[in-house]
């Protein structure tokens, strides 16, 4: 596989239930080495799509690659180079949590012994208990073990700390951060659905976010923050600005906040030259643009 | 050294690290031969990517703030070549807005605090040609 070809890519993907189309039209492409978000409403398509890069479900209409793959055509192959952890992980409650390891190794080429008794033992968990003993965190646990263990080359992952405690998913995050991607940089790829997203904010790279079934935004994390911005000014009087290209105004009184998208420099400046007895500038977090992201949507 | 990261400063988050680093080294609380975290518990405590501690530390031994031993981890390098231009003018920078601040207070005008800044530089300049260290009150 050539290194700069995505190891995700989708191409126009539609995917209906019935008559209700789930992903309608959905581009998006996910370079080696990356960790990349897929932030999205409940219901706004990210299950289906994911399902349709493991072929779990198969295309309507458009393309789904993965390693340069189709993963209709070439399952084996693509699955055996993937891990993936949904939000809801079900085991076979007779095995113990050793049986289900050995049971989950059975499948794979490479199986890492070291992060296997490495992370038992950071998460506490007893290789003799059965799993139907676990709970819900503990499962989770026990899942990503199963998923970093292969030391695949794409971590695919649907919602995976939803109805987690915070302790749980603290150590989620850093296991991923910490075991999964201190092996071979460039072979470390995580796709994310999540609508936890301050939670994944340090570990984004890039993310799409999908509503109803389409691309509203994508783009790299670092480059969203220095685009989006808020900016709080108060007068000692009541000011008048007119804010030209501003993408949302808010005035209370002698209180003006602005949300900026890009321009943030130029409005700065106009607020500036009314002399405000307070100003400042804040960019907006991940999270904070998911929220706003119909307004905040870039001109195409 | 303590780390923070701001993800509402809208400076890419690798360049946060960067400065944190040669701030640490301009004010001492961090020291010539003193080392680094390595990259992965680092990522970890800070839950960033480790391609942006990674990246982070590229870039600072780009910029000759520190050095890679291999086997033994990143090392702050001799503190007088890191001493950046930016670096010192942010550190000063605070020392004057504290002086701008008291000017204000103190109803001195912009022109005279600036006369002020000036006599004493000229006063540092005579007494440092005299031979003498420690300018006085004149």
């Amino acid at each position: 596989m050539n290194t700069d070809s995505p190891v995700i890519e989708i191409q126009n993907l539609v995917r209906r239930y019935g008559k209700h189309e789930a992903v309608n039209g959905l581009s998006l492409a996910v370079p080696a080495g990356k960790c990349y978000g897929f932030f999205g409403r409940n219901g706004a398509g990210k299950t289906t799509t994911i399902k349709c890069l493991l072929n779990l479900l198969q295309p309507d209409a458009g393309q789904v690659r993965v390693f340069g793959l189709d993963p209709c055509r070439q399952e084996v192959a693509v699955k055996s180079r993937l891990t993936y952890v949904p939000d809801q992980v079900a085991f076979y409650p007779w095995m113990t949590v050793q049986d289900t390891l050995e049971y989950l190794a059975s499948f794979r080429t490479a199986w890492n012994r070291e992060i296997e008794a490495d992370l038992l033992r950071r998460f506490q968990l007893d290789p003799t208990k059965k799993t139907s003993g676990l709970s819900k965190g503990q499962r989770t646990q026990l899942a990503l073990i199963g998923a970093i263990c292969p030391e695949p080359e794409l971590l695919v992952l649907d919602e995976p700390t939803s109805g987690l405690d915070p302790i749980v998913r603290r150590e989620f995050i850093e296991t991923v951060i910490g075991a999964y991607q201190s092996g071979d940089p460039g072979r470390r790829t995580v796709f994310v659905s999540t609508h936890l997203i301050a939670e994944f904010e340090g570990l984004i790279d890039e993310f799409t976010i999908i509503d109803q079934g389409k691309e509203l935004m994508s783009m790299n994390a670092d480059a969203a923050r220095n685009r989006f911005k808020k900016i709080h000014a108060r007068f000692p009087q009541v000011p008048v600005l007119k804010l030209a290209g501003a993408l949302e105004v808010k005035r209370a009184g002698r209180e003006v906040e602005i949300l900026a998208n890009g321009n943030s420099d130029a409005l700065l400046a106009e607020l500036k030259s009314q002399s405000p007895e307070e100003l400042r500038a804040e960019s907006l977090t991940l999270e904070e643009i998911f929220v706003a992201s119909k307004v905040l949507k870039p001109t195409p | 050294m303590v780390w923070q990261i701001d993800f509402r400063s809208g400076t890419p988050v690798y360049l946060q690290l960067v400065d944190q680093v040669r701030h640490a080294a301009a004010s001492g609380s961090l020291r010539t031969g003193e080392s680094l975290p390595s990259i992965r518990p680092l990522a970890e405590e800070l839950r960033v990517n480790r391609n942006t501690i990674a990246k982070a530390y590229a870039e600072l031994e780009n910029q000759g703030v520190i050095e890679t031993i291999p086997g033994k981890g990143c090392f702050l390098k001799e503190v007088g070549s890191l001493l950046t231009k930016t670096a010192r003018n942010d550190l000063l920078m605070q020392e004057i807005d504290r002086a701008v601040v008291a000017a204000h207070h103190l109803q001195i005008s912009d022109d005279d605090l600036l006369s002020l800044v000036k006599k004493r530089l000229e006063t540092f300049d005579r007494r440092n040609k005299d031979g003498n260290n420690s300018p006085n009150h004149p």
